[in-house]
Formats: structure tokens, sequence, C-alpha cells
């Protein structure tokens, strides 16, 4: 469910793709490099340009791995891809999406180092707002409606390039995997729980 | 309570075992050997070694979970705590998921109990391809055969749940190759929760079984404590250093723990093992330490029945068809088990791999729901080398792994035989785990769907739960990194007993293939050491 960095010339394909479609000013900035590192890079040319690179480089309050900008993330990607919570009350929306989130963070914690520099280039990538228009067509996370994530998804996953392919299934699998294990979920998979029989014997 | 906990019991009764996150400060522990792993390799090793009246100590990267812990029966705790990396594992570039034990008893802790012997085929493409010796299938019988009992293997004896009896249905109906799989389990209750860690002692995994006849003999159990490095001096491993882990099991507690021991058994599985290895720049002068780590690539069908399934309860697997396994012999176009996994929902919307519309109607399906899985027979020819295991810059271990056109026209004819049995069964509609794969309708629209579909990683959904290879065994230096008895070929008291010893991945769930092997190799290291 993670990422590698793909041949130089893939994302530079990508890159110079997307900046073409959407300006092409950039293109100087973004020609060399290899995957979401090289992107990256080019993110900091960006920054020093518009003044918008991405400072926060802490966990956010009582989250190991996870960052504000990450929360805001996934925050906005949870009710797209699972639109049940969109539907709930806002006590019990708020409940369950921090539930899922904890979830997520307890995931990104328990990875490997390789692993977890690969999620932390993704997500990156995905809060620096020029480079997120860029490749996702997404401007603030907070203002973006269902519609346009789950456009967002769909074209990543659909993309003739390996590395957004692997950055979608990424993001959808840590949300719909963190929320349907929830107890709370069961009713929407029609899990009834533990076994009964053996659940009573093991707890009497 | 109705099921005791056997170690509550035996901690009680004396048994010495360290949780290394409670150390304060450093420290030095001896032992005749010292196993580092406690899984299918390190737990038989341990019981053997013991057995024998050698002082042994074993060393274990997770944390002790015992059955009273495992009562929740819950998905998310035991991901959480009883599997590598929380069971978010995956290859280093993210296209296979990677499901492997880490707790005391390794993986036995949560497999699902399939216990096939080695087919004869890949013992015989084993000792004409990579030249190992002493380990051909008559004379590896006795060896099934004790683990068998001393782990209370056998067929299944009652009915499949409904979600392996779409195979048994599927494979009757087609006229297909299918039969009952034999389990290590005493006492089972048929629940389905073997994943999550058995709460009735019922599993025979190496946390009930080998681990504890070990300590009633005197060995000691370390847990909590990750094996950093074995130190070389003159040809031989001179003692190892270990660093004590945090009470989450993962951070270092700064307490470092020396290990001096006569002889050392690396039995981390065929990730930690030849990441331990290299780690220690062992030498390796034919360059085979961490090569041709095999996998049995895992691909899945989906599909909508219309009986309901209830895939999360019962026996999760105790049907498999070999029908494709040695079609071809051993070296044709690749061969493949057929199984199911199953169904719960957390492995189960990641198996979807939808989101939206699709994802919510996937899972008000879900108690209508049959997954096939077929495991692709990887590392018999040239172009199924395998992967191989590096470094991260921390020293934790990363697999590479590829797959060439050889391994996709085996995944492809694996999509189309299980869309087959499923149809044959009875199925509504079936979906291969692939991005750009809609649910057909019927076998007639899947075989043209499938035929057409793009075979790459990030749109196949790839898993593997069988890790094997990457220290392989061969009487010839230049083809392994130990020989057939799991002897270094460089290093003098050094063994490698766990899965990574095999030259070829199994062709089967590998437990059993673990158990056998290691038996015949600790019982003559047991031998070797007291003489």
């Amino acid at each position: 469910m993670l990422l590698r960095q793909r041949p130089d010339t893939e994302f530079q394909r990508i890159i110079e793709g997307l900046a073409g479609t959407h300006n092409p000013s950039r293109r100087e900035f973004l020609k060399v490099g290899a995957g979401f590192s090289f992107a990256l890079g080019c993110a900091g040319a960006l920054g020093a340009l518009g003044g918008c690179s991405k400072e926060s480089k802490a966990p956010a309050k009582s989250y190991a791995f996870l960052e504000d900008s990450d929360l805001a993330l996934f925050g906005a990607l949870a009710p797209a891809v699972v639109p049940e919570l969109a539907q709930l009350g806002a006590a019990e929306r708020a409940r369950r999406l921090g539930d899922v989130l904890h979830s997520v963070d307890a995931k990104c914690s328990a990875l490997g180092l390789g692993s977890q520099q690969e999620l932390r280039k993704l997500f990156d990538l995905l809060a620096i707002a020029p480079l997120r228009y860029l490749l996702t067509g997404v401007g603030a996370w907070n203002e973006a409606g269902i519609e346009t994530l789950q456009d967002f998804l769909a074209r990543w996953r659909s993309s003739r390039f390996a590395t957004l392919n692997s950055g979608g299934n990424t993001l959808v699998k840590l949300i719909a995997t963190s929320y349907y294990i929830l107890p709370a979920t069961w009713p929407a998979s029609g899990y009834p729980g533990p076994l009964a029989s053996l659940y009573q014997a093991a707890n009497s | 309570m109705a099921f005791p906990d056997l170690y509550a019991a035996g901690i009680a009764s004396g048994w010495n075992i360290i949780d290394a996150s409670t150390l304060g400060a450093p420290r030095t522990l001896e032992a005749d050997v010292a196993i580092i792993g406690s899984g299918a390799g390190g737990g038989v090793a341990a019981e053997i070694l013991s057995l024998a009246g050698l002082k042994v100590l074993l060393i274990e990267e997770g944390a002790l979970r015992t059955s009273d812990s495992f009562k929740d029966m819950d998905e998310a705790r035991a991901y959480g705590e009883l599997y590598q990396e929380a069971a978010a594992r995956a290859s280093s570039d993210g296209s296979i998921a990677v499901l492997q034990g880490r707790t005391v008893g390794g993986s036995t802790t949560v497999n699902w109990t399939s216990s096939f012997r080695t087919p004869a085929q890949t013992l015989q493409h084993w000792a004409e391809q990579y030249q190992v010796a002493g380990n051909s299938a008559a004379d590896m019988a006795p060896w099934f055969g004790k683990m068998e009992e001393r782990l209370s293997v056998a067929p299944w004896a009652q009915a499949p749940n409904a979600n392996n009896s779409v195979l048994k249905r599927g494979c009757d109906a087609l006229g297909w190759e299918a039969h009952v799989i034999p389990r290590n389990v005493k006492g089972c209750w048929d629940s389905g929760y073997c994943g999550f860690g058995c709460p009735a002692n019922a599993k025979q995994s190496m946390l009930v079984s080998t681990i504890p006849v070990a300590l009633q003999h005197g060995a000691t159990l370390v847990h909590r404590l990750r094996v950093q490095q074995l130190q070389l001096s003159g040809g031989k491993i001179s003692g190892a250093i270990g660093v004590a882990l945090k009470s989450d099991g993962r951070t270092p507690s700064g307490v470092s723990v020396t290990i001096k021991a006569k002889h050392f058994v690396a039995a981390g599985g065929a990730i930690n093992t030849p990441a331990l290895l290299l780690r220690s720049q062992l030498p390796d002068p034919n360059q085979r330490l961490g090569k041709r780590t095999l996998i049995h690539p895992v691909v899945l069908t989906l599909a909508v029945m219309p009986e309901r399934i209830d895939g999360f309860y019962g026996t999760p697997q105790s049907i498999a068809s070999d029908h494709f396994q040695w079609k071809d012999g051993a070296t044709g176009p690749m061969g493949y088990k057929l199984e199911v996994p199953p169904m719960f929902p957390g492995l189960g919307a990641g198996v979807f791999n939808d989101f939206g519309d699709a994802l919510r109607k996937d899972m008000a399906d879900f108690p209508y729901s049959n997954a096939l899985l077929a495991l692709l027979r990887d590392g018999f020819v040239a172009q199924s080398e395998g992967g191989s295991v590096r470094l991260a810059a921390d020293g934790s271990p990363m697999l590479d792994y590829d797959l060439s056109d050889y391994v996709w026209d085996g995944a492809r004819r694996a999509y189309l035989s299980m869309a087959e049995v499923q149809f044959a069964a009875g199925a509504k509609q079936v979906r291969p785990a692939h991005l750009d794969a809609p649910y057909y309708a019927s076998w007639s629209d899947a075989r043209k769907g499938i035929a057409a579909l793009p075979m790459k990683k990030f749109r196949a959904s790839l898993f593997t739960a069988h890790l094997m290879g990457g220290c392989g065994m061969s009487e010839n230096p230049a083809l392994g990194v130990v020989n057939s008895k799991g002897r270094h070929h460089q290093v003098a008291n050094l063994s490698v007993l766990d899965g990574s010893l095999f030259p070829t991945s199994i062709g089967a769930n590998p437990q059993l293939s673990v158990y056998a092997l290691v038996a015949k190799n600790a019982t003559a290291l047991a031998q070797e050491l007291q003489s």
C-alpha cells in the first residue's frame, strides 16, 4: 500500500503533463528527478517563489505520525471514501472520524522506516497547495466537495502512472480498512461480531 | 474462566520469561544455544534442543500475548498487536501486502492452520536444481509424521463452512481436484478466529505447544528484544547485541542486552533473518544472502453468492485445489494452489479496494461475499527468481519483489480458474481484485474480461502471507547461504532454521514444511552439540 520512487522518466512525464495543462511556465522547475522526492524538491523551489512551502514537521497533538496537514487530508478524504460518514450526526461523525484518524496513525507508526518515508513524501506532496492543485485538482481540503475528492481518487487510480495508482490505492485502503474495522460500523457490513458461542465460553 | 491461560500457570510454576521492556540496565544473557525468533522454526528448535538437555535462550522481537488477550476476538486488536508492522507491512514499492506474525509464536500464532507436507515435486526439484542432500520425500516422511503427531495435524473432519464450500462445489461441478485441508488443531471450536490468536488454545501454534515444553525444560524466553547484530570473530559468532524495546514493542528503550552462546540459530523468518545477517555483515562470497525471496504471490477473485456465506465464521481454510498446481510439471507455466481466505470487515474492505458508493455496496453484500485466492508457486524457473531483502538506513528490512511476464501469466490464469469455479458454484457475479475489473455476470463475460485485463502492479491487488527463501540451502556454497542442514557455509556456529532455508517456494502453505525440516535439522544439531 505504499510507494517507492518510480523511474525518473515516469514522474517527469506526470509533472510535465500536468504542468503543461495547468501552467506551462512552471515546467522549468519540474524537469528532472524521480518520484515523490523529485516532486518535493520542486515544491521547495515553488515554495521559495510563492511563499507556500510546507512548514509543519511534528506529529499533531495526540498523534504519533500524522501531522496537522495530514489530518486535514484524511479528514476531507474519509467521507469521500466512506459516504456513510457524511450522513451521520455531528457527534457520531466526529467520533468515528477520530477513530479512523487514530487507526491510520497507528498503522503508519508501526511501519518500517522505508515505508514511513514513502508515506511522508505522499502526504507532504498533498499538503503543498500549488502541487496539490496541479496533481489532484483539489484546492483547500476543507472546501473541496465530495465529488471533487472522488474525482481526484478516481483519476489517480485510473492514471497510466503506477506512482499515482499506488498513491490512490494507499489513501483509499488506509481509510476503508480503518473505518470498517470499527465495531460501530459492523451493521454496515453485516458482521454480527465475534461468534457468540466461543466468545461466551472465553469470557465466562 | 473457561480456557486457562497456559502462561499464567507456567509463570507461577517458575518459567523463565523476561519482558525486555522492563529491563532498566544493560544485561548479559548466556546459553548453550541462542535462538533468534520464536515462530515455526524457532519454536520447534527450542523444544528439541531443550529436551536434549541444552540450555536454550529463545528471543522474540514481538511481545508475549497469550489466550487471555485473545478473548475479545477483535480484528483491530489482532492486527495491531500480533502482526509485523500492524499488518500494514508491504513490499518496498507498496505493491504487495505482507501478512506476517510478530509475537511469541510468530506467524503460527495467527495463521489459518493449513498444514501440508512439502510436495514431493518440490523436494525433488531442490535435490536436482539446488544440490540439496538428505531431504528427499522418503527422508522427510518420518519428520512430517513426527510433527503431524506432535501438533495434532489431521484433515478437518467437520463440514467446510459456506465460504470453503464454494470452492468444493465449484471444483466438483467442473470435475477438478479438490481436497480437505489438514489442520493443526485440538478441540477446535470451528469459530474462524485463527487469525486473531486462538482464544481456546485449540490451534497447536508454537505458543501453546513447543515453547511451553521448552520452558518446562529450562529454556528462557525473552520477548520485546530485537537482535540488532551478530558479532563475527575468527569465523564464529562470538555474541549478539540486542536492543530492548519499550512496552509499545517498537521503540528502543535504550537498554542493550548482550547475548553469549556456543551456537546461534537465526529463525526470524524470510524477511527478518536475511536482514539480521545483512546487518551483521556476515561473509557472503557468492552474493546469495537475501536473494531469491519467494512469497507465493496471491491474487484473489470476489464473488457475490445467492446464499449467505458469512465468511467470518467457521474454519477459515478447509478445502484446497491442486488442479492447476503440477499440471505442467514443476517447471512449466506457473502452477498455483486454490484456497479461500476468511472474510472479516477490515480485511475485506482492503481487498475490495473500492471507495464511495461502490465500497458501500461491497460492504452491504459482505455476508454474501465469497473470495478465492491463488497461491502462485514462484521460484521454479529462471523467469521467476523471486525478490530480495535489503536494508533501510536504520537497518530495518525492505522487500523488493517484481513480477515477470511469466508470473503475470500465472496470475491471469489463476483469475480465470477462480472465476470459473465461482460461477460453477452458482455465483451471481464475480470480479478479480483488480482496479480495472468490473463485476462480471457470467463465466463467458468473465473469460473475455479477464483476458483483456492489464496485468500490472497496483492495478492487480497482490498479497503474501508466506515468506520463504533469502538464506537458501544447498550443498554447493555457490548456490546457497547454508547447507542442507541449515548450517552457514562460512560461519561455524550459526544455523538458519526457518522458512528462509527454502530454495524455492513450497507450493502449499509452508508451516509444516518449516516444522519438519527444522525438526530434522535441530535433532542433528542437538546430537552434534552434545557430543
